[in-house]
Parts: structure tokens; C-alpha cells; sequence
């Protein structure tokens, strides 16, 4: 990264942040601001984000690891989830996590190599009544066949 | 032009409702409505439409409508009238009663389906008058505790404070479980009265919706309905507008505890905290708050409305009214089942859940989410009451009924949930925090053929200790799905 880049970021790191500061300060509010603002919290952010809110820095952190939504990398372009919640578990969601692992080559938690993309699971969609469940950014699928994933996915291409 | 219903809940969506809008958006004649959903998913995408029925009109659906569809549902042949669908005839709607009628967001229909009299009429009772409506209807809390809800309210209304805080818990984290979900998507303007009614009967000014990060739409919804309800006034009184905001979660399971919930809300770790103090006392900052599920509050106008009595006249000694279950897993008709409480766990599997999916056979069934206990066949005649099950030390919990078939391998399904209580240990309880993780260490070392003798009496052994030394549910029950699995 470029040293012109980072002060870029660092720019908007702070015009995020100053929408932030509240009374009490809210640690959990400030980092979901962040992660919306560039897709993740980078672990070189907390300093700032604990000066702006006035708290320590191990705060911050303890916060920023403690929620599984909050990510500390960049995610690649798409986000693909499988659902593992007890209804889609008991409508044989392993298939449909199997054939997903097969198709993009990695495994969860990871991203594909030309970067387009991560493959997470989610506990719950509140889709059990039409499951099993697969979601790709904000697109969600109901009733999916490990046959179907291909075509699927390639529509994300 | 013929208008015709097609909901825009979630799970409609995700069966392909958005598919057939998206198909019929030009179609000449046709004006299309979005609505709620009625919740019987093993139907969607449904289409209805009014049709002519004796001196009326009443309302037909098509099921498992394709886009293709479009002209017979436009001559009217082959639909159902929608009070001949068995699974929806059966039940007892009174918190869903207008659920696949109503469009979610509009302030007219709410009105115009009994919206808005229960906070007509609490605005007109003392605050301890609806607290003993509440009293009255022995509404017990639908989250999973089942905590009398009159009395949470009483605590927080007698307890001096400079100001005093209402929550709903959005964030439904049980798998299996998506009513609180449908209440957003479909019916918030009841929320909202519910809370508001709450805000009335503890003198709150301010109020907390928690919601799953799971759920955007169900969060994009509730937020636009506060949106109006601001601008058209449902929010004001005592001279005053009731402050109400909605904050999002970040997947952690254990804030749906109403203490680490409030924890989360106050932008910390989700770890729970010691009860006494009770949130109804001390909660959010400190204040008095009452945290009370999303169904919950939605189950509190129709109280006011109707009075208590009313509500208490259904259900049984100790569980009053009506419960709320959801069918899901390898059930052949999956859905959203309203009925009073007392019939047996075989009834509703048969009566609504229509026996298991095609193909499959049955192997158990859990009720009450990811830290529920399973039954196998012979156990369902159990009745669907809170003592009951705790009787059987089961749960209702949030009503969540999932269904298993032969495929599901019991030993990698009490692995899954024990590492689901591994992930999601907030940390705070030694036997839960290790316990979990050393639990879900012997199944995966049962599971790769190295079991040992003694293996099942540890398991169960770690069980004890985790049930009586946590602080909290999750570690307290974690043990139930794992060893009745087994």
C-alpha cells in the first residue's frame, strides 16, 4: 500500500469516527460503523478508534474479537454462507456445505484465490420453514439442492 | 384489475417470491399487494386473491405458485379458499391473526385490523390497571424463560429512578424459531404498541429494539415502521415523544440473554451478568429496564384490547393463552403454528406438521431451539405446557420444533451442539467455557472410533457440573440436547 493510500484511509477512518462519538461512548456501535464503511475493522485501526472514543485499547479489542460478525480481514468480493441453524442442520445442510467447499476450492473461512469469493457459515436466518439456506452477500436461497449450488454461484461470477 | 397477495416476508422471498414479482411486474390487469406472510411455508410463494363465496367475498390462494401460474389464478380456477387450508383453520390466531392479510407498513391497515385499541386503552388505565390486566391474562414470557410477565413489569414500575428503559429482544437466536422475525417483517406496528403499552405501565421514555444481525430485513422494516410512527404520532405522550431505536447485533447466540444483551446494547462484550440485580432494577446503565422478547410485547395489545380474562380463558392452569410454534426440519409441512396451549407434542407433529417430508423417516424431534431436549417417538405424547416440559427437564424455550430424520447421525448432531455451546460461551463460567469444548473433544474422539469405556458416564458427569454451576442458560442446559441425542 502506498503511503499516499493509507493516509486516504486513514482520512476516512477519522470521518467515520466522528460520527461516532457519543455519550457514553459505544464500542460495539463505532466498530459495526467501521466494518460498513470498509468491509472489516483492521486490527491497525483499534488505536485510533480507542482515542476517538476515549477508551483503552484493550477495550476495543476485547470487542472486536468477541463478535462473529465482526471480521478483521477483508472479505473477498462475495460471501457465500451457509446456514447450519438445527432445521437447515436437520435438512442436510453438510451436503449443501460440501458441495460448496467442492465448487469454490476452499474451505470455511477462507477466500477463493482470485479473491471473488469467502465461504462463512451463519447460525440462523430465521429461514427454517424454507431451508436449507445458502446466502451470497444479501441475496437469500431457500430450499437448495447440493445440485444447485453451481449454477448458483455462477450467477456471481 | 384484479389484485392479487403475495407476501414479501423472508422466507417467501427465499421460496421465490421476489421471482414471480419480478415476472408479473408488467402483467397487464394485475395489481400485485406484498403482505405479511401466514406463516404456512410449506405453501409459499402463495398468491391469493378475494373471490366471490356466498353473499361476500373471501380470500382463495394458489400454493407453490410459479410464474406461469398467472392466468389461472387470473380466471380464479383451482384456488382454495384460504379457510379451507387445514393447517391454518386449526389454529387459534390471536397474535397472527392478521398475518398474510396486512401489508407490514401500512398504518391503515393496522388500524383498520383492531391496530392501535389496546394502547388506546392503557393510555386511559393507571399504570398499575395495566399492569393487572396483565395480571390477569397469566402472560408468561415467550422467549424462553417464561417469567411472569406482570410481575417483570411491576419491579421495574416500583423501582424510583430518573429514567427507566424498555427492550425487545430481535434477537431470536434459537434455530428453528422465526416468529419474532415474521412480527418484524410483518406486523411491527404491534411491537411498537406493545412496547409502548410497557413504556405506559413502567413510566419508561425511551426504548431498545435488539436485532439479530441475521435479520436485515426484519431491521430495515421495524426501523421504517418507528419512521412512521413518529411522523404520524403513535409515539407521543405525556407531551412527549417516546424515543425509540433499533441497534443491531453481531452474531453472538448468548445476547440473546437479556443480560448480555443489555451488555451488547451498551456497546460491551456480550457476557452475561450476575442476577440480583434483575434488569427490571438495575439494567441498562444501571437503570430500570424491562428486556422482554419480541412476542411478547407483541401478545400485550390483544391483552389491553381484549382483557386478561379473555386471555387466560385459553390454555392451561399454569400456561395461559396461546402458544406460538414453529415447525421446521424434516417435517412435511413446516410453518407457523398458533394454538393454545395443551395439546400434545404428537398432535402437532401430525394435526400441522402433516407427518415427515417425503421420503424421509422419522428419528427425533427437538423443541425449544439449540439447547432443547429431543424426543424420540415414544416420547411425544407430552403435553405443550411450560410445566410439562419442565417436568421432563425439557424446555419449550421459544417454541422451536425441529424435526430429524434416519439420515441425521445422532453422535455428529450432540457434537454439533456441544461446539455450538464452545462457540458460543461467553467465556465468563469455567464448566461452561471448557466444558463444552472438552465435551465436544469426546464426541469427535468417539466419533473417530477411539471411544472409550467411561466416555458416556464423563459426558454425563461433565453435564451435571455445567448444569449446576453456570450462570446462565447456555451452559446450563447445553448438556440436555447433547445427552437425550445420544
Amino acid at each position: 500500500m502506498t503511503k499516499r493510500s493509507s493516509l486516504n484511509l486513514n482520512l476516512d477512518l477519522n470521518l467515520v469516527l466522528e460520527r461516532c462519538r457519543t455519550d457514553p461512548p459505544n464500542v460495539l456501535r463505532t466498530l459495526l460503523a467501521v466494518q460498513e464503511a470498509f468491509g472489516y475493522v483492521a486490527p491497525s485501526a483499534v488505536p485510533e478508534i480507542a482515542r476517538t472514543l476515549g477508551v483503552t485499547e484493550a477495550d476495543v479489542a476485547g470487542v472486536l474479537s468477541y463478535y462473529p460478525e465482526l471480521r478483521m480481514t477483508q472479505p473477498g468480493r462475495h460471501l457465500v454462507r451457509i446456514c447450519m441453524g438445527e432445521s437447515c442442520f436437520a435438512n442436510h445442510c453438510d451436503r449443501l456445505l460440501t458441495a460448496v467447499r467442492s465448487y469454490l476450492g476452499v474451505d470455511l473461512g477462507h477466500t477463493t484465490p482470485d479473491w471473488k469469493f469467502t465461504l462463512d457459515r451463519i447460525h440462523c436466518l430465521g429461514n427454517c420453514g424454507v431451508g436449507p439456506t445458502v446466502l451470497v452477500d444479501e441475496d437469500i436461497y431457500g430450499r437448495v439442492n447440493p445440485a444447485d449450488i453451481s449454477s448458483l454461484l455462477d450467477t456471481y461470477r | 384489475m384484479t389484485r392479487l397477495y403475495l407476501s414479501d416476508d423472508t422466507s417467501a422471498r427465499a421460496a421465490g417470491a421476489d421471482r414471480l414479482a419480478r415476472a408479473w411486474a408488467d402483467a397487464p390487469g394485475v395489481e400485485l399487494v406484498r403482505t405479511s406472510s401466514r406463516g404456512a411455508f410449506f405453501l409459499e410463494p402463495m398468491v391469493e386473491r378475494e373471490m366471490p363465496a356466498g353473499s361476500g367475498m373471501q380470500r382463495a390462494a394458489w400454493s407453490n405458485v410459479r410464474a406461469v401460474d398467472l392466468p389461472r389464478i387470473l380466471a380464479g380456477s383451482d384456488g382454495t379458499p384460504v379457510s379451507q387450508i387445514p393447517f391454518l383453520a386449526q389454529q387459534t390466531r390471536v397474535t397472527f391473526a392478521n398475518f398474510g392479510v396486512t401489508q407490514p407498513l401500512s398504518p391503515g391497515d393496522y388500524v383498520a385490523h383492531e391496530g392501535g385499541r389496546g394502547l388506546d386503552r392503557a393510555r386511559g388505565l393507571s399504570p398499575e390497571g395495566i399492569i393487572a390486566e396483565l395480571k390477569g391474562s397469566g402472560l408468561r414470557g415467550r422467549g424462553g424463560a417464561a417469567f411472569p410477565v406482570w410481575a417483570k413489569w411491576e419491579a421495574a414500575r416500583t423501582t424510583a429512578a430518573d429514567r427507566k428503559y424498555v427492550v425487545a429482544n430481535a434477537d431470536e437466536g434459537d434455530a428453528g424459531t422465526y416468529c419474532d422475525r415474521m412480527i418484524l417483517e410483518g406486523e411491527p406496528y404491534r411491537l411498537i404498541e406493545g412496547m409502548l403499552i410497557c413504556a405506559l405501565a413502567i413510566g419508561a421514555d425511551t426504548g431498545y429494539i435488539y436485532c439479530r444481525q441475521e435479520y436485515p430485513a426484519a431491521a430495515r422494516t421495524i426501523q421504517a415502521a418507528i419512521e412512521e410512527a413518529e411522523q404520524s404520532g403513535m409515539l407521543d405522550f405525556k407531551g412527549a415523544r417516546f424515543q425509540l431505536d433499533v441497534l443491531i447485533g453481531a452474531g453472538a447466540y448468548v445476547c440473546g440473554e437479556e443480560t448480555a444483551l443489555l451488555e451488547s446494547l451498551e456497546g460491551q462484550r456480550g457476557v452475561v451478568r450476575a442476577k440480583p440485580p434483575y434488569p427490571a432494577v438495575s439494567g441498562l446503565y444501571g437503570r430500570p429496564t424491562v428486556v422482554s422478547n419480541v412476542l411478547t410485547f407483541a401478545t400485550v395489545p390483544s391483552i389491553l384490547t381484549r382483557g386478561g380474562n379473555w386471555y387466560a380463558s385459553m390454555g392451561t392452569e399454569r400456561s395461559r393463552g396461546t402458544v406460538v410454534l414453529q415447525l421446521g426440519g424434516r417435517v412435511k409441512q413446516p410453518g407457523l403454528v398458533e394454538i393454545p396451549f395443551g395439546a400434545t407434542l404428537e398432535e402437532v407433529l401430525d394435526r400441522f406438521g402433516g407427518g415427515m417430508a417425503p421420503g424421509a423417516r422419522f428419528k427425533a424431534v427437538q423443541v425449544g431451539g439449540p439447547l432443547g431436549s429431543l424426543f424420540p417417538a415414544s416420547q411425544l405424547g407430552i403435553r405443550i405446557s411450560y410445566d410439562a416440559f419442565a417436568e421432563a427437564g425439557a424446555i419449550l424455550g421459544h417454541g422451536g420444533i425441529v424435526i430429524y430424520d434416519e439420515e441425521t447421525d445422532m453422535v455428529e448432531l450432540a457434537r454439533h451442539f456441544m461446539a455450538f455451546t464452545a462457540d458460543e460461551s461467553c467465556g465468563k463460567c469455567t464448566p461452561c467455557r471448557i466444558g463444552s469444548v472438552r465435551g465436544r473433544e469426546i464426541l469427535e474422539r468417539i466419533q473417530a472410533g477411539h471411544g472409550q469405556p467411561g466416555d458416556l458416564e464423563l459426558l454425563a458427569d461433565l453435564g451435571d457440573t455445567m448444569k449446576t454451576a453456570s450462570l446462565c442458560a447456555l451452559g446450563g442446559r447445553a448438556p440436555y440436547p447433547v445427552l437425550t441425542a445420544i
